[in-house]
C-alpha cells in the first residue's frame, strides 16, 4: 500500500504590530484588504524523487467531508527506496509557485517545491488575528482531543468563556489508539476564549487546540472581532 | 480469588508452557529476547477483595513510591475481586462483579512514541490469546476489544500517566474479563458474554490471571523486541525495516479486516460514518474505505461497530 500524507494545515504569518496591546487596526485591515490571502509553502517531507501532479495556476482543494475524511488534491508524489508517498493539499487555493525544474529529480528534505495561495474568509481573518493575541495551547501529538470531565462540567455550567484555567490544571484528554493521556495546562492563567478542535477529528502535532486569554485582554479581543466583522460586512 | 497469584507462578507458567508453544512459531533467540523484555510483568502484585477502581489506585501508588524516593516497579499489578465504580472509556460504567478478572498493569514506558502507541494493540492481543488458550474462538476487534461470536468478553483501557515527583511516564493497562460472572445489566445482556456461559463451568481465576500475565509478558516483550529490531535495521532511509511481529500476530487474531463497520470517536453515542475495513496500517491505525464517498482514510483513534 502506498503511504499517503496530508500537508500540515495552514499556519498564519501575521505582522508583529498586533502583538502589543496597542493595535493599529488600520494597518491590520489594510494588510488584509490589499492581500486577502495566505501563502502555504509546501516543502518535501524527506529526500526522494519528486513527481508533480499539479501545475502552476492549478486550483486545488483541501480536506473535506463531515469528518475530514476526504483528502484534498494530490499535489505530488515522493519516491524513496521503492516507498511512494502521496502528498495531498490540506487547503483550497491556487498553485502560485512551483519548482517545475525539479520534476523527476531527487530532492533533499525540506526543499520548498510549491506554494498554495489560499483565499482567506472573514472567519479565517478573525481567527488569524486572534491566534496572535491569544495564548495558544498546542497539540502535543497528532491525536484526537476532548475536554477533561471536570472542565467539561464547568464549561457546561458556566459557558466556555466563564471558565478560568491555570498551569497544572488537567484540561484535556488526548486519545490515540485507545490510549488516553491527560493533558495539563502550561501557560499563563486565563479563560478559554477559542477552541480549535472538535472531538472526533484528529489534530496534527503542534496545531493550536485552545486560545487562552487573560481577563484584561478580553475587551481588546472583542474590539478586534467587532472591527473586522464590520469591515468585512 | 486471585490471591494465590504470584510472580513465580507466572514465571513457572512461562517456562513450562508458554516458551515451548512459542518455539513452535519463532526462533529460540527471538523467544528468549522477547521474554527478557517482558520479564517485569507481574513483578509486584497487589490484590484487594474490593476496590472502587484500580487505575486511580495505581496512580496513587506510583506517586507514593516516588514520595519515598523510590521508582515504582515496572510490571506492578493491582487486582480486585470486584470493582464498585468500574468504568470504561468516556465514563461508560463497567459492570465488575465477583467472578470476573479485574486488574491494572503498570509498565514504566521505555518505548519511543511510535512504538508506545501500539501498547493498546499488544494488550488486546494478550487478552485474546489468554481466552483462546481455554479453547474459545476469541477474536480482536480493533483496537483491543476481545469478542467471542460477536459478544464482548473482555475490555481494555490504556492510560498514560506522568508521575508527580520524577515525571516518569507509565502506561496503565486496565483489563476487565468476564470469567465466572454470569449476570449482566440488561443493556449489556445481548452484547456481553462470560467464559462460564461459553464453557459451562467455572475457571480457576488465579490460574487464568497467571496465564493472562504470561501472555502480557510476551506481547509487551514483543513490542520492545520489534522496536529494537527496527532501530537496528534503520539505516536512515526508512526502507528495509523488518515487519512488526506484534502487528503480524495481531492481524492473525483479529476478525476486523474486511468487515463493514460504523466508525466513531465514541461510536456508541455518535457513530460518524460507515466504512469497509481495508487493513491495519504499519503504525497500528485502521485503514478504512468510507462507504458513501469511497474515500480511503487511516484512523488512529476511535471505535468500530460491526455492521455485519
Amino acid at each position: 500500500m502506498n503511504e499517503t500524507f496530508d500537508l500540515a494545515p495552514l499556519t498564519f504569518n501575521l505582522p508583529s504590530y498586533i502583538m502589543t496591546d496597542e493595535i493599529d487596526f488600520d494597518a491590520i485591515i489594510g494588510k488584509y484588504r490589499s492581500d486577502p490571502f495566505d501563502y502555504l509553502d509546501v516543502r518535501t517531507a524527506h529526500t526522494g524523487q519528486v513527481r508533480f501532479r499539479v501545475k502552476e495556476d492549478a486550483e486545488v482543494e483541501g480536506v473535506s467531508g463531515e469528518w475530514h475524511h476526504v483528502r484534498g488534491t494530490l499535489l505530488y508524489e515522493l519516491l524513496r527506496e521503492g516507498n511512494q508517498k502521496k502528498i495531498f493539499s490540506s487547503t483550497n487555493g491556487v498553485v502560485s509557485f512551483i519548482r517545475s525544474d525539479l520534476e523527476g529529480k531527487f530532492v533533499e528534505a525540506g526543499e520548498k517545491i510549491l506554494t498554495i495561495r489560499h483565499p482567506l474568509k472573514k472567519r479565517e481573518i478573525i481567527e488569524n488575528i486572534l491566534r496572535q493575541v491569544l495564548e495558544p495551547f498546542n497539540a502535543p501529538e497528532r491525536a484526537k482531543y476532548f475536554f477533561s470531565l471536570d472542565l467539561q462540567a464547568k464549561i457546561d455550567k458556566h459557558g466556555q468563556r466563564g471558565v478560568s484555567i491555570k498551569p497544572g490544571d488537567e484540561i484535556l484528554t488526548m486519545s490515540l489508539m485507545k490510549r488516553d493521556t491527560p493533558v495539563y495546562y502550561a501557560g499563563e492563567p486565563g479563560i478559554i476564549h477559542s477552541v480549535y478542535f472538535q472531538p472526533g477529528i484528529s489534530i496534527p502535532q503542534g496545531e493550536p487546540l485552545l486560545g487562552i486569554c487573560s481577563q484584561e485582554k478580553l475587551p481588546m479581543i472583542q474590539r478586534i472581532i467587532t472591527r473586522v466583522k464590520a469591515e468585512w460586512e | 480469588m486471585v490471591e494465590p497469584l504470584s510472580f513465580s507462578a507466572i514465571q513457572q507458567l512461562i517456562a513450562a508452557e508458554e516458551i515451548p508453544s512459542r518455539l513452535l512459531h519463532y526462533p529460540s533467540e527471538v523467544v528468549q529476547a522477547v521474554y527478557r523484555y517482558g520479564a517485569p510483568v507481574g513483578s509486584v502484585i497487589h490484590h484487594l477483595p474490593q476496590a472502587e477502581r484500580l487505575m486511580p489506585l495505581a496512580r496513587q501508588r506510583i506517586n507514593e513510591c516516588e514520595a519515598r524516593g523510590h521508582s515504582c516497579p515496572s510490571g506492578m499489578v493491582f487486582s480486585a475481586d470486584e470493582l464498585t465504580g468500574g468504568r470504561g472509556r468516556f465514563q461508560r460504567s463497567w459492570h465488575a462483579p465477583v467472578g470476573g478478572l479485574w486488574l491494572t498493569l503498570v509498565m514504566a514506558n521505555t518505548l519511543l512514541p511510535e512504538s508506545m502507541r501500539l501498547y493498546p494493540l499488544a494488550a488486546g492481543m494478550a487478552c485474546c490469546e489468554a481466552v483462546r488458550s481455554y479453547g474459545l474462538d476469541a477474536r480482536i476487534k480493533w483496537v483491543n476489544d476481545v469478542q467471542v461470536a460477536g459478544r464482548k468478553i473482555c475490555g481494555v483501557l490504556c492510560e498514560s500517566f506522568a508521575s508527580a515527583a520524577f515525571a516518569e511516564e507509565y502506561v496503565l493497562t486496565g483489563v476487565g474479563l468476564n470469567i465466572n460472572n454470569l449476570a449482566f445489566p440488561a443493556e449489556l445482556g445481548a452484547t456481553a458474554v462470560s467464559m462460564k456461559e461459553l464453557l459451562g463451568h467455572d475457571t480457576d481465576l488465579a490460574g487464568f490471571a497467571a496465564r493472562l500475565l504470561a501472555k502480557f509478558s510476551w506481547s509487551f516483550g514483543l513490542l520492545c523486541f520489534d522496536e529494537a529490531q527496527r532501530l537496528a535495521a534503520d539505516d536512515g532511509s526508512g526502507a528495509h525495516l523488518p515487519d512488526s511481529l506484534l502487528l503480524g500476530a495481531w492481524r492473525e487474531l483479529s476478525d476486523t479486516v474486511g468487515r463493514r463497520v460504523w466508525f466513531g470517536f465514541d461510536v456508541q453515542r455518535e457513530p460518524q460514518y460507515r466504512a469497509e475495513v481495508l487493513g491495519l496500517a504499519p503504525d497500528g491505525g485502521i485503514v478504512l474505505r468510507h462507504l458513501e464517498s469511497g474515500a480511503e482514510v487511516v484512523e488512529h483513534s476511535g471505535e468500530l461497530l460491526y455492521i455485519d
